[in-house]
């Protein structure tokens, strides 16, 4: 995991000091910067955005920056690397919430307080299952039908799905019985034994 | 102190309406009419407009209250000229107002738009900024993103004294406040080719018994029917704006655009306050319990660009 501390990004970029992640146009410019170094990252990285000395964040930004980032992500543009954010307070949440929400998208989030949560929009079955990867740390689809008690076809493809939505890394493991695709949280560094995933979500 | 209170009696006899009292001077070749009013603010903009616009001269001699909104709309009365003509402002005789002027800034702007009658009060910083602490933000000029970094930065700095100790907002609340702010003020730089204004000021109103912040954000640029004409169908100036503030709609097809206004609604909502757009020659207003006035409003006088009043009470 790489952490991307956003208040530094500003200052490299905008040099006015405000450590406020406001209108459209900052917003291009932080994300021209990310995707920048994202790029130079190697496959299966997480890259961790770090929020912790930013003020607010408003819709226009948060759009611009975490929707556009996760649209492009998901559609390969960046290549095989995953996209988390850290340090969010609640009101940086909800604005973010807003803009992933309008393009059905969603992306992990550890929040200043009260730990990890879902941020944007995911189908309920989705979040039940990221919430077992939360809590196991890693799952195959045999697993997870165990766990949950589905049909294999089902449970291999919710965590596809996971894996499409860049929620959930996927690594091939050789074991006993062959080759299987194990599914794993993107979230290791902040995951605590026992936690779940707070789930901020809409079917 | 310029206090809503302090004319609560006069602006209810009045009804939002100003005196309007014809002069004609026989000194001069070409008679013409003098306005004299009580108060400047977006209950007296439309009259504002009418007799201000093509008139060569602003008289607000008896001018007793003036609030953000009254400050910017004269500014973007005057900026619409194309003339290239400066008007004469005859300034109020009040020497609080004119204090009130002074500290809201209104005459960095001023030298470039208007000739000023009297000249420019001479008026001690020291004893203004003292005087006037339920300034918010000065009436401010936006043309660029930077300058909304700089409302922002200015905002937070006084966001303590005004917004948590007379709003009794917290601190997530203040963020939103903010961001409303943020918001409002990009749709300017987003849509007009020209400068537009914003201003903040916390008032008491006597008969709510509570603070009230006023913010006024003006520009003139092409408008919401026109923003959006080239996408959707719309009946009118009023439909753009109820299609803006309501269902998002946005210039622009990408599915992340349009947040900005829907977004300030539910704030406004959320914290009890009054909103109303302004735009081409129709008013929306969403109008809480403990204020007054109509909720839409059309055949105005065309005016281009939007301006924008909100209202905020304490909690």
């Amino acid at each position: 995991m790489v952490g991307y501390n956003l208040y530094r990004l500003l200052k490299e970029e905008l040099k006015n000091g405000s450590n406020d992640l406001v209108t459209r146009q900052t917003g291009q410019i932080i994300r021209d910067r990310i995707e920048r170094d994202i790029a130079k990252e190697s496959d299966r990285m997480v890259i961790a955005i770090d929020f912790s000395e930013i003020g607010v964040i408003d819709y226009s930004c948060s759009d611009e920056i975490i929707a556009k980032l996760m649209s492009r992500l998901l559609s390969g543009e960046y290549g095989d690397k995953y996209i988390v954010l850290t340090a969010l307070n609640e009101n940086q949440k909800e604005n973010i919430e807003v803009a992933l929400e309008r393009k059905d998208l969603a992306v992990i989030a550890e929040m200043r307080e009260n730990g990890k949560i879902l941020v944007g929009r995911l189908n309920n079955y989705l979040v039940e299952t990221l919430d077992l990867i939360f809590q196991k740390g890693s799952i195959t689809a045999s697993e997870l039908s165990d766990a949950l008690k589905l049909p294999a076809n089902t449970s291999g493809t919710r965590l596809l799905n996971l894996h499409k939505k860049r929620l959930a890394k996927r690594v091939s493991e050789r074991r006993s019985d062959g080759t299987v695709w194990v599914y794993s949280s993107l979230t290791d560094m902040f995951v605590s034994e026992d936690s779940e995933l707070g789930v901020m979500s809409s079917g | 102190m310029i206090h809503e209170d302090y004319y609560n009696g006069l602006n209810r006899l009045l009804e939002g309406i100003f005196i309007l009292i014809c002069k004609f001077d026989f000194c001069s070749r070409n008679a013409y009419n003098v306005t004299y009013m009580l108060q400047l603010t977006e209950d007296s903009f439309e009259q504002s407009l009418q007799y201000f616009r093509n008139s060569s001269a602003m008289n607000l001699t008896d001018v007793t209250f003036i609030d953000p909104y009254g400050m910017v709309g004269l500014l973007e009365i005057e900026l619409l000229r194309k003339d290239g003509i400066q008007k004469t402002l005859n300034l109020p005789a009040s020497d609080e107002v004119l204090k009130y002027l002074e500290r809201m800034d209104f005459f960095e702007f001023t030298d470039k738009y208007f000739k000023l009658e009297p000249s420019r009060p001479l008026l001690s910083e020291k004893y203004l900024r003292s005087c006037y602490s339920d300034v918010l933000l000065e009436i401010t000029a936006i043309e660029k993103s930077d300058d909304i970094h700089f409302i922002v930065g200015r905002v937070k700095e006084r966001a303590y004294s005004i917004l948590a100790k007379n709003l009794h907002y917290d601190e997530t609340t203040i963020d939103g406040f903010i961001v409303a702010l943020s918001e409002l003020c990009q749709n300017i730089v987003e849509h007009s080719d020209n400068r537009g204004f914003v201003g903040i000021q916390k008032y008491y109103f006597n008969n709510l018994s509570k603070n009230v912040v006023k913010i006024a954000v003006m520009d003139l640029g092409i408008g919401f029917r026109k923003s959006l004409s080239e996408r959707f169908p719309l009946r009118g100036d009023l439909d753009a704006i109820e299609m803006a503030l309501f269902y998002g709609a946005s210039r622009y097809s990408d599915e992340g655009r349009g947040h900005g206004l829907p977004a300030v609604k539910r704030f406004v909502h959320q914290w009890d306050g009054k909103l109303s757009i302004r735009s081409g020659a129709a008013r929306l207003s969403i109008i809480p319990g403990w204020a007054r006035g109509k909720e839409k409003e059309t055949n105005l006088f065309p005016f281009p660009g939007a301006q924008i009043n909100i209202m905020l009470p304490e909690m």
